[in-house]
């Protein structure tokens, strides 16, 4: 297989877009083609979940081709729930790889405001499983609330552990431009003060408002390429080195142990063990904190830390911006947002500015090797990656 | 006649599977639907618990009480509680009831209550 690098990145903010799905998945792949100065690529990948259910267009990929008037390269929309967005890299990766294209563009894209919150609501709880979950009124939020009070009541996570993930991680926010929050918080108001519980009010008890990602419309971009193009450009060298990716149960009560993540371990083991490199060797991480308890148990499964120790890590402040191990630098899920299909292209574009060392206020010193973990549905299907800086 | 919830047994090498899937998640050796319809026992322990007060539609209530419970025979189930103050390791008892009205649809499935 050759080796593929990461020679263009475009993202639009993440907020309530007005604009039509196509051109919000066009135009961060307008940005990624100026920044690598190309004027066409083999092939395109569109990561998206919701255009057929919520923005009545399937087939985005074919439209988003033509609007960038790419024709006649072929086109491919790609949907693996909210892991859409890595699945797409990966599919990019693999094109590359195997010699078939040179340049191949990965866009994600959703627009999940073009509805009302109900409806966002029954769309995400289209992922559970049709007749163990879903008649009961399972929707995301409730299996991460279930998840949660496992992991309180079995490691001592407290909903205080899970603020300051949310607090963390908002405040990265307020230094990305294309975060959807821009909103300081703090853990006085969220958890201590008299008017905590009016300013974050149980979701599904015991996940709390601030404990859940927001709803946003977004779209980011990467361009893949082979060694010989990546080495003509004038950019450090960004080589995509490690894909993992693993499934699980559909239900979670069929979950083996029902405090893990095996998904998560297995695609984390699989991408380190790709690209030569142990957990302790990564320097920065974007982790998949749609609820704040993912961020604290991904950061175990993938190997940062111990079993049931991530909350502690937390506490000493090894995961923020200027610790040992930075994760979410952008502001993660919870603060840069959540448009589903985009995700995963999003949390690649962030690692990839870190590498290259372009990411300002919320740089990552000396940043050389990065990770990302999306997690599809409720951890049944999980795909990890992992980005090497070469010059 | 009572309606039930079913698990499905293997042919082959008898494993009980809930909710139903193709292919044995044991012996992969089944031929297509060879299943046997098992009802689910009643009884079984609270495993975890939420209140969801952020509702999907369908739902009229102030709050919608969901667990997961691991039953008599080691099956585990998701269900709705209608329990007061649930706690981890609780006893619970389940009944088959109308959980979902979508239209005019009506979905039955488990609701547990405190023993």
């Amino acid at each position: 297989m050759r080796q593929v690098y990461v020679i263009g990145i475009g993202i639009t903010t993440f907020a309530r877009l007005e604009y039509p799905l196509c051109e919000i998945a066009a135009y961060p792949a307008m940005m990624a083609m100026k920044d690598c100065g190309l004027s066409g690529v083999d092939h395109l990948y569109v990561a998206n979940m919701g255009g057929g259910r919520v923005n009545h267009q399937t087939g985005l990929a074919s439209a988003v081709v033509d609007s960038l008037s790419l024709t006649p390269a072929g086109a491919e929309t790609i949907e693996n729930g909210p892991a859409s967005g890595a699945s797409a890299i990966k599919q990019g990766f693999l094109a590359v790889a195997s010699g078939l294209h040179d340049v191949v563009m990965v866009i994600g894209a959703e627009r999940m405001r073009e509805v009302n919150n109900l409806e966002v609501t029954d769309f995400i709880a289209t992922l559970t499983h049709p007749l163990a979950e879903y008649i009961y009124g399972v929707t995301l939020p409730s299996l991460a609330g279930m998840f949660t009070r496992l992991y309180m009541d079995k490691y001592g996570v407290t909903a205080r552990h899970l603020a300051m993930v949310a607090v963390k991680n908002q405040n990265n926010a307020l230094l990305n431009d294309f975060a959807h929050l821009h909103q300081e918080i703090t853990i006085e108001g969220i958890i201590d003060s008299p008017e905590a519980l009016t300013n974050n009010p149980y979701v599904a008890e015991p996940l709390r408002f601030f404990d859940c990602c927001p709803v946003s419309d977004g779209g980011a971009c990467v361009i893949l390429a082979s060694g010989d193009v990546a080495k003509r450009l004038d950019k450090p060298l960004v080589r995509l080195a490690g894909l993992g990716q693993a499934t699980d149960t559909h239900t979670i009560h069929e979950r083996q142990e029902p405090t893990d993540l095996l998904a998560v371990r297995r695609a984390a083991g699989q991408t380190f063990q790709m690209a030569g490199i142990k957990p302790a060797d990564v320097d920065v991480a974007e982790l998949h904190d749609a609820f704040t308890i993912l961020e604290i148990v991904e950061s175990e499964e993938v190997g940062f830390f111990n079993k049931g120790e991530g909350h502690l890590a937390l506490e000493r402040g090894e995961t923020s911006l200027t610790g040992e191990l930075p994760i979410n630098p952008s502001g993660g899920l919870k603060g840069r947002g959540h448009p589903v299909g985009a995700t995963g292209v999003a949390q690649a574009h962030e690692i990839v500015l870190q590498l290259r060392g372009d990411a300002g206020r919320r740089q990552v010193m000396d940043a050389r090797i990065g990770f990302t973990c999306n997690f599809g549905g409720f951890g049944n299907n999980v795909v990890c990656l992992t980005f090497i800086r070469e010059s | 006649m009572a309606r039930e919830i079913y698990a499905y047994k293997c042919r082959k090498c008898g494993h009980l599977h809930y909710p139903y899937r193709m292919v044995c998640k044991n012996c992969r050796a089944n031929e297509h639907n060879e299943f046997d319809p098992v009802p689910l026992p009643k009884k079984g322990k609270l495993l975890t618990f939420i209140h969801l007060y952020s509702l999907p539609p369908d739902f009229e209530v102030p709050k919608l009480g969901l667990g997961i419970i691991e039953l008599e025979n080691g099956i585990k189930i998701t269900g709705q509680i209608k329990i007061l103050d649930p706690k981890i390791g609780m006893a619970v008892k389940g009944e088959v009831e109308i959980v979902r009205r979508e239209g005019y649809d009506e979905h039955y499935g488990m609701v547990f209550y405190q023993v």
